[in-house]
């Protein structure tokens, strides 16, 4: 009886935590409105017990921390003036629930799971995984590096670990199997893929984040970039290793898996040569092509080349041109405005964090973002590149831009010199399936890191564009089908679907996550009232400890609260906790967000609870067994672990971009 | 017998009146980003601004979750800690979810629900006006939107409470009405299309049997 087992000992557990709340519960006191500043302290840690408790038995946390708030303020407030204990209780959770209806933070969090779901409906996985999966084939373990690509991509614009989980156990875990892959180095890919999207801005988890602690979700997220791409490549180069070392758990793939279908142009001008350059020029000179898909072959060859003109372009003028209009000083002064109207527009952005009283509506954040935003948006396009050029003080191109301009030409020279028929037609791909998604990222990330757009505005653009992204993937699609005619029709009727569909899991998930909020801030205003948090504090200081084993047993504790709790709950629950004590061990609220979020990434792959697992069980084969994946994701959290004390070791890799942009 | 089939067409009605009106404010979601989509292009674009957008923009969002509170706990959808509940039998699963909703839910939501008719009620009599910008929109009406989703989560909250109720005579949990749900994996399948004899087909992986892990 194995369920018997594990009840056993989840009430183990609870008996352990419950029996000291009875003994120490100031039971005389409790109902006679004479409880003592220290009786009330303990009513606190009893109340944090409690509801550990009440959360274990599985009851809607929401509802468990609204309830069990409203008793305990009742409770303090008791304490101190029987008459007025019911007013002030209302008034604290009305007011505590109108701050989260009115927070100018959790706003954007329904906008990134509606972009979420419109993007994981646009049906471009499909071609995502596939090109990818041709342009990486002569990596070691192509297929599995394929794989954690798509889903870090995906994940970034979709959030949704469930969804890209399960769509990834249908395509890309087959694929493997199919190939010969080691079943758990294919599921451990597939599962600690699928996760990236929580922590690679733009995360929802982040924005939660930041709405607890009062940290700029906008520095948040520019630092969060790095350890989410340090996080990703680690994966990847950990396969890369394992095919090298170990051949027989990635076999290379078949030379039939590899190749790439050439369109009918390509395979008449193919035999002439293998440049698919020089291939398509000499082309247009011949009689008997056809001209049209001649010409779009060729320009589809040279957008990189077109691409990095314009970048080398737009990097000549931002880097010469104000050495030319103004004098240094000017410029200096110039980047240290705009540097500052960021700074504000930051502060505006969380000045009205959950932790204060912001029930009145004269502690909404003023709006200057709407006055400022304009010249924040004209002028940080000049301001990263200035730091580098101002020093020079040359009316010449800077010599990094030479540089520059080199090793751009030495690339697309070796570019272009090995571009074969081959290359053009996964560059093809890849161009109708990558590029539209990261542009869609970049532009949405772009926006708020650099302070063109808030938050909530680049997260309703970046759904608009979702929406946009749904309806041209779906339109090509019929359009290729056997239905051409009703192309525009049958792509109608899908699109209302999908924006139907999405809207109501939008609604339910921001349900979710807002109700918890509510609950969360009556909750820790309670425990705030009572002195919990006073105790902690004093007993956390009284330990002793150097920021380091402070930050060593933060978080241990949170890596542990991962195994039964999703982190919504661990976040939105217990950050109120540890965030006060940060200030005393001079720890960054922004640097410990970061670790935090890189910490959660194993909650979702630590088993007993780890849902990453169970969505890829629900797709796989019936012959692949829990136990073959929750053993390929065990290397994983080892590398999880490894990439939380690298950022630990080296905080730069995190804190080096929000320093450069915002001056932190 | 037929009680409780007369009480399940009760229960099936209030779960479908909360998801209706759920699924009415879900639109919203659709509203708010064309709001502040309109509005930044307005205002980088057009270099027209407008001073209400911020307000209306929260109270879109504030609406929203809150409407959709009970239409959430009607699918089941808040989150709960899923350590043991899942091992439990149905009837122990009622008990504990019996007791937490009238010690826990019944004294928190009417809680809300009488504090915020008093907060929207005073809001109403003083003719507030936001004033994040000079000439704000009206506020109580957002505020009214405290108790009406307490209310309404009340209602759903009984109906929850009732169906614990059945669930302890009758040894399983009453049924639910379908809805979307986030992890669709029949939909997905379709969207990839990807079929369950394909699945069947799959070969298993090299290395099934000697176990490669812990690294």
């Amino acid at each position: 009886m194995k369920m018997r087992k594990e009840l056993w000992f989840g009430f183990t557990i609870m008996a352990l935590i419950v029996t000291p709340v009875l003994v120490l519960t100031p039971w005389s006191h409790l109902f006679d409105a004479n409880l003592t500043r220290a009786d009330l302290g303990v009513l606190g840690l009893l109340m944090l017990a409690l509801v550990v408790v009440a959360i274990m038995l599985g009851f809607p946390t929401a509802f468990t921390l609204m309830g069990m708030g409203v008793m305990f303020a009742w409770f303090a407030y008791r304490s101190a003036n029987p008459d007025l204990a019911v007013r002030q209780t209302l008034d604290l959770m009305v007011q505590r629930a109108y701050a989260v209806m009115s927070n100018d933070v959790l706003i954007a969090v329904p906008l990134f799971v509606f972009m979420g779901y419109l993007v994981e409906r646009a049906a471009l996985i499909e071609r995502l995984f596939k090109s990818l999966h041709l342009a990486l084939t002569r990596v070691p373990g192509s297929l599995a590096v394929a794989t954690i690509v798509t889903c870090a991509i995906f994940a970034t614009a979709t959030g949704i670990v469930g969804a890209v989980v399960t769509l990834m156990g249908l395509l890309a875990f087959p694929a493997m199997l199919r190939a010969g892959y080691n079943t758990s180095v294919a599921a451990g890919s597939v599962t600690a893929g699928g996760c990236l999207g929580i922590l690679i801005p733009p995360s929802v988890l982040l924005i939660v984040y930041g709405a607890t602690a009062g940290v700029s979700v906008v520095q948040l997220y520019a630092g969060a970039f790095f350890p989410g791409i340090m996080l990703a490549l680690l994966y990847v180069g950990y396969v890369i290793v394992l095919a090298k070392i170990k051949p027989s758990l990635m076999p290379p793939l078949a030379e039939s898996e590899r190749r790439v279908v050439l369109s009918p142009v390509a395979q008449t001008l193919a035999p002439r040569g293998r440049n698919a350059l020089a291939g398509l020029f000499d082309g247009l000179r011949r009689p008997g092509i056809p001209k049209r898909a001649v010409l779009g072959q060729l320009v589809a060859s040279v957008l990189p080349g077109l691409a990095m003109g314009a970048l080398l372009i737009l990097m000549f003028h931002t880097a010469t041109a104000p050495v030319i209009e103004a004098s240094t000083a000017g410029l200096v002064e110039a980047g240290g405005e705009v540097a500052a109207a960021v700074q504000e527009e930051s502060v505006g952005l969380i000045g009205a964090p959950a932790e204060e009283e912001a029930g009145e509506a004269q502690e909404l954040s003023p709006p200057p973002a709407a006055e400022e935003a304009k010249p924040v948006a004209e002028a940080p396009s000049t301001a990263p590149t200035e730091q580098p050029a101002a020093p020079a003080e040359r009316r010449p191109v800077p010599t990094w831009l030479w540089i520059f301009l080199g090793v751009t030409v030495l690339v697309l020279a070796g570019l272009y010199w090995a571009w074969t028929w081959e290359r053009l037609e996964v560059f093809k791909m890849l161009l109708a399936s990558f590029f539209p998604l990261a542009l869609l990222i970049i532009a949405v990330l772009g926006s708020i890191v650099f302070g063109f757009a808030t938050p909530t505005e680049a997260a309703a653009v970046g759904a608009f564009g979702g929406f946009l992204l749904a309806i041209a993937y779906r339109f090509i699609e019929h359009w290729r089908g056997p239905a051409r005619s009703r192309a525009v029709w049958t792509t109608t009727r899908e699109m209302g679907a999908i924006l139907k569909e999405s809207s109501f899991l939008t609604a339910k998930t921001t349900a979710m996550v807002c109700w918890l909020f509510v609950g969360s801030s009556i909750f820790s205003a309670a425990f705030a009232l009572l002195g919990g948090q006073e105790i902690i504090e004093r007993w956390v200081l009284s330990l002793g400890l150097t920021p380091l084993q402070f930050m060593i047993l933060a978080q241990f504790i949170i890596f542990i609260l991962g195994w039964p709790l999703e982190w919504t709950e661990i976040i939105v629950i217990f950050m109120p906790i540890f965030i006060p004590l940060l200030a005393k061990f001079g720890v960054d609220p922004l640097f410990f967000g970061l670790l935090v979020a890189l910490n959660l990434q194993t909650a979702f792959l630590s088993p007993p609870v780890a849902m990453a697992a169970f969505y890829l069980k629900g797709v796989a084969p019936p012959h692949v067994t829990l136990n073959q994946i929750f053993g390929g994701m065990l290397p994983f959290m080892g590398i999880q672990l490894v990439a939380l004390a690298l950022l630990y070791t080296f905080p730069g890799i995190g804190l080096w971009l929000p320093q450069v942009l915002y001056g932190r | 017998m037929a009680f409780f089939l007369r009480m399940q067409k009760t229960l099936l009605l209030v779960d479908k009146i909360s998801t209706w009106v759920g699924h009415a404010f879900s639109w919203f979601i659709v509203a708010l980003t064309l709001q502040v989509s309109w509005e930044v292009f307005s205002r980088y674009a057009l270099d027209r601004p407008h001073s209400w957008a911020f307000d209306v923009m929260i109270m879109f969002y504030g609406t929203l979750f809150m409407m959709a509170g009970a239409y959430t706990l009607a699918k089941n959808g808040h989150v709960r800690g899923d350590v043991l509940y899942g091992y439990f039998a149905p009837r122990t699963q009622a008990t504990i979810d019996l007791i937490l909703y009238v010690v826990f839910f019944i004294p928190g939501v009417i809680a809300l629900t009488y504090a915020g008719y008093y907060y929207a009620e005073e809001s109403w009599r003083i003719n507030e006006h936001s004033n994040v910008t000079a000439e704000g929109p009206p506020v109580y009406p957002f505020k009214t939107i405290i108790p009406v989703a307490g209310g309404f989560l009340l209602v759903q909250g009984i109906v929850e409470i009732i169906r614990c109720i059945i669930c302890l005579k009758e040894g399983h949990w009453p049924s639910r009405e379908q809805d979307v749900e986030e992890v669709d994996v029949d939909k997905l399948k379709e969207m990839v299309h990807v079929k369950d004899e394909d699945i069947r087909s799959i070969p298993a992986g090299s290395g099934a049997s000697k176990k490669h892990g812990a690294a």
